[in-house]
């Protein structure tokens, strides 16, 4: 990766252009072509620096609620436990965490019952009470990360 | 409630929610999809990324490739009297912290502060905890270190009809 991929990563990370022809416009910010402009994200992406190139819609946004949901769930259990939660298409994310709370989940629905009921049909499935523990206040929520490595670096 | 859409307007959503097409033109390879003309593709792509309903249009990367390895979810117990509101504020200015929110607590897990930090190793996220903890004087936290990765995925709003 060359100077010429950072700034390119830099741009489309934040803002890929929405117009006719997006390469034109990269290439015009970065001082290449169009051609190579899709050239190198085409590489990029087949290097699997770029997992996905798209849309990320904001749930608060579409009217979608969330939430973070945290079990104790017995050793033996485990994998049960993660097969029923992973099963339902609004868990993005589950991990076994080091904490007596040892699953950590995140649910999307489209409405505050939905999320509700989900959790209580997963309990009711497996015997394990589910801490429901949406947000109330939200700070920051950032995806993208500065290519700059002296950015997340303490001087 | 969730916010209602055509049927073609969701088949540009799911089309778009996806990956783009590498071609020089992928706005016209999702209008061609889903049957209509380019225009309306990028008319509403723009208008959801201008009402923030697109929060992002881009790349997403696999943080682990460009350099950011280890990440640890840190929940931090702050009591009323020591403003969590502004904790919340302050430590959500750290550039090493992607996602900062206070959430509901319950008798048995008292933690209501949640930071998610990203570095280049274990260490790096273990100091960004050690200076919070000096600068704001919290030091009732619980670093929540990842075992294993269950479910990874990203979330789909749209199903293409």
């Amino acid at each position: 990766m060359d100077a010429v991929d950072k700034n390119i990563l830099g741009i489309i990370q934040s803002g890929f252009p929405i117009d006719p022809r997006p390469y034109a416009v990269i290439g015009k910010e970065v001082g290449i072509n169009e051609d190579e402009a899709l050239s190198r994200v085409c590489k990029l992406r087949e290097d699997g620096v770029i997992r996905r190139l798209g849309a990320n819609f904001g749930s608060r946004e579409l009217g979608w609620r969330s939430t973070l949901c945290a079990a104790k769930v017995p050793e033996d259990k485990i994998e049960e436990f993660a097969a029923e939660v992973g099963r339902h298409k609004g868990v993005t994310h589950n991990y076994l965490r080091e904490n007596e709370f040892n699953i950590w989940f995140t649910y999307i629905g489209p409405d505050w019952d939905n999320v509700c009921d989900t959790l209580q049909s997963i309990t009711d499935k497996t015997g394990i009470k589910i801490l429901n523990l949406p947000a109330s206040t939200m700070f920051k929520i950032k995806v993208d990360f500065k290519m700059d490595s002296d950015s997340t670096e303490k001087k | 409630m969730a916010i209602k859409f055509t049927e073609l307007e969701e088949n540009i959503l799911a089309l778009a929610g996806g990956t783009l097409s590498e071609s020089l033109t992928p706005y016209a390879d999702i209008a061609e999809k889903a049957g209509t003309d380019e225009k309306t593709v990028i008319e509403l792509l723009t208008r959801l990324k201008d009402e923030k309903i697109i929060r992002r249009f881009g790349a997403t990367l696999r943080h682990q490739k460009a350099g950011y390895g280890a990440n640890a979810m840190v929940a931090w117990c702050v009591k009323e009297d020591q403003d969590p509101m502004k904790i919340g504020e302050y430590m959500a200015k750290r550039p090493e912290i992607s996602h900062c929110y206070l959430r509901t607590t319950y008798p048995e897990w008292k933690y209501n502060l949640y930071t998610m930090i990203h570095g280049k190793g274990p260490d790096d996220c273990k100091n960004v905890v050690k200076e919070l903890e000096s600068e704001t004087g919290i030091t009732d936290n619980c670093i929540l270190r990842s075992l294993k990765e269950l479910k990874k995925t990203s979330m789909k709003y749209f199903e293409f009809k």
